[in-house]
């Protein structure tokens, strides 16, 4: 990537995209529960028909969608990620998973992204809830290139699709091939030899960060980026994974069902076994309010980059 | 070309739908016929009554009007209708919630007629909410009818689609509500108060009836202000009785799903004429 480009909100990239296609296609319809981006901006001016804010109706904007995308519309769902997976989860559930109706939920600021909100702005467990619905394909870009290619394949092909955004800005991690992970579901950021680590989203930023202090350890850790955690390539990700000596996860979820999970059951189902020492980093059940930052709770909850290093430093022994 | 269809003898047909759901539910030991049957005029007027266009034997027709049975256990009362209009064939009525059958206790959407999924409560109107917007989007003159429970309507979300509906001035949508003022725990202004229904219809914006539902000329009295309602949606509270036309299971709660015995039965098909 130039270096002159600098990078952007996800969720801007992705907006952007579904507007360009949606100035094409009258069938394009965006819904909003009150979430706005500045992109959002220009697609609410200029095809206000193509825009419906559901008002902060998160149910109501599931069941709109579903009648929306039953009369042969292209319908994406828009909120922030606590309130479009867990407070319409049973809408969800009964009328888009029950009929594989072709909506994508957009969530934004995913994990602890809504730091200083704290609990009710958290979802430690959006990733096990909605990979847990019926007919799902959940998507967890950390690069915004990866991001965009995403709401090309959900314009081009549209299905049930859960997009899960963070809403902070992060630099690049692929430059020409993003389409190829999107289609692997995973990508190697950095290649390595001792310990593979395997994160999604914000997280893999850290885990790059942690891999490049471990090389000061004489660790070679590598990183894997999974921006696909449902379905998972079981095989092709183990594949990928074999020169590897063992395997760290890390997410910002609790670990029940999580993406940790996902890998192991994914390389399990495919493979039948798992060949490597593997630990699983993530955020335990008693967690309780707390004012800071994202770093200050990754630190908290023990998955910032001196966790990472330190459990990645601990398989490498 | 989608049409409306108007019999003359609506009683008659609407005796026949009375029929037609008991031997489906007796013979399956499965079904909620009190939930039919205080919506029984209310569909029949619907299909029978010169008020729903529709297509005999296409289900799919684009231009049809869609009807969604939101009270999803009682969704089975459109099934003898859609046989009966050619939407497959009538023998799936004997074969209701059987191995291999097209017709379950709740509808789907695998059934020709069907709009979408019904079983959990509070839904329809939203996903009607979605038929209309994309009918206006689409410029098209179709409309959707969306039959609510009373009991429904502690939903909230039927209160978010409510206020979408008002503002965004959806007059191609029904709201039916069959207010037969049973749950089944008990009769809804004891369990917790619904009270002004219609006033509450009104306070959010809609062109508002209520009406004796099992009266056909004033349920299609109601059906016939959709569109004259100054581009407000309709809302019609129906006053029912949960179970009309058995006697020992009008306005009794306790029979929202329970089978009768065989005393009763006989009771019951003499009362339906059946025998």
């Amino acid at each position: 990537m130039d270096a002159a480009v600098k990078p952007r909100l996800m969720r801007d990239v992705v907006i952007e995209t579904i507007c360009a296609a949606a100035r094409k296609d009258k069938d394009i319809l965006f819904i909003s529960a009150d979430l706005g981006a500045v992109a959002l901006d220009d697609l609410r001016r200029d095809l206000p028909n193509q825009f419906i804010h559901a008002g902060i109706a998160e149910q109501h904007m599931i069941d709109l969608a579903s009648g929306l995308a039953l009369s042969g519309k292209k319908v994406f769902c828009y909120a922030m990620a606590p309130f479009i997976t867990a407070r319409c989860y049973e809408q969800i559930k009964c009328v888009i998973s029950s009929m594989n109706l072709p909506v994508t939920l957009i969530a934004v600021g995913v994990g602890l992204g809504y730091d200083h909100a704290t609990l009710t702005h958290f979802t430690p467990e959006d990733i096990a809830c909605m990979r847990a619905l019926n007919g799902i394909e959940v998507l967890t870009p950390a690069d915004e290139l990866v991001a965009a290619e995403i709401a090309e394949r959900c314009i081009a092909n549209p299905a049930f699709r859960y997009l899960r955004l963070d809403r902070q800005v992060f630099p690049f991690l692929y430059q020409n091939n993003a389409a190829q992970v999107l289609e692997a579901g995973f990508g190697v950021v950095r290649p390595g030899t001792d310990v593979a680590i395997v994160a999604c989203g914000a997280l893999v930023h850290k885990a790059l960060a942690a891999a490049e202090t471990l090389k000061g350890q004489g660790v070679n850790a590598g990183v894997v980026d999974l921006v696909r955690v449902k379905p998972i390539d079981g095989a092709g990700l183990a594949k990928t994974l074999k020169g590897y000596k063992s395997i760290l996860t890390v997410e910002e979820q609790l670990l029940e069902g999580g993406m940790g999970s996902a890998v192991m059951e994914a390389i399990v189902d495919a493979t039948g076994k798992l060949d490597w020492p593997v630990k699983r980093l993530g955020m335990r059940d008693k967690f309780e309010v707390v004012n800071g930052d994202r770093d200050y709770l990754h630190g908290l909850y023990g998955i910032d980059t001196a966790d990472i290093v330190k459990a990645t430093a601990a398989l490498a022994k | 070309m989608a049409e409306t269809h108007r019999i003359n003898d609506l009683d008659a047909k609407a005796l026949w739908l009375r029929r037609q759901v008991w031997d489906m539910v007796i013979a399956a030991k499965n079904g909620h016929i009190p939930s039919c049957y205080s919506c029984t005029e209310i569909v029949t007027a619907l299909y029978y009554g010169g008020v729903v266009r529709y297509t005999p034997g296409q289900a799919e027709d684009p231009q049809r009007d869609r009807v969604i049975v939101s009270k999803g256990h009682a969704a089975m009362v459109l099934y003898p209708i859609l046989a009966d209009i050619g939407y497959y064939d009538t023998s799936e009525l004997n074969r209701f919630t059987k191995p291999g059958g097209l017709l379950g206790m709740y509808a789907d959407v695998r059934i020709p007629g069907i709009e979408g999924i019904s079983g959990s409560l509070g839904h329809g109107l939203g996903m009607g909410a979605g038929f209309a917007l994309a009918a206006r989007h689409d410029e098209q003159k179709h409309r959707t009818f969306v039959l609510l429970g009373d009991g429904e309507c502690y939903e909230g979300s039927i209160w978010e689609t409510a206020m979408f509906a008002a503002h965004h001035k959806l007059d191609n949508l029904v709201a039916i509500v069959d207010r037969n003022a049973l749950c089944i725990l008990g009769k809804t202004e004891d369990l917790v108060e619904l009270g002004d229904l219609a006033g509450k219809w009104r306070a959010f914006g809609w062109h508002t009836v209520e009406v004796d539902g099992h009266d056909f000329d004033a349920v299609l009295g109601a059906l016939d202000q959709i569109g004259k309602t100054g581009g407000k949606p309709l809302c019609i509270v129906a006053n029912t009785v949960k179970g009309k036309g058995i006697s020992f299971m009008e306005g009794r709660s306790e029979w929202h799903n329970k089978m009768p015995n065989a005393d009763q039965i006989a009771t019951a098909r003499q009362e339906l004429g059946l025998v």
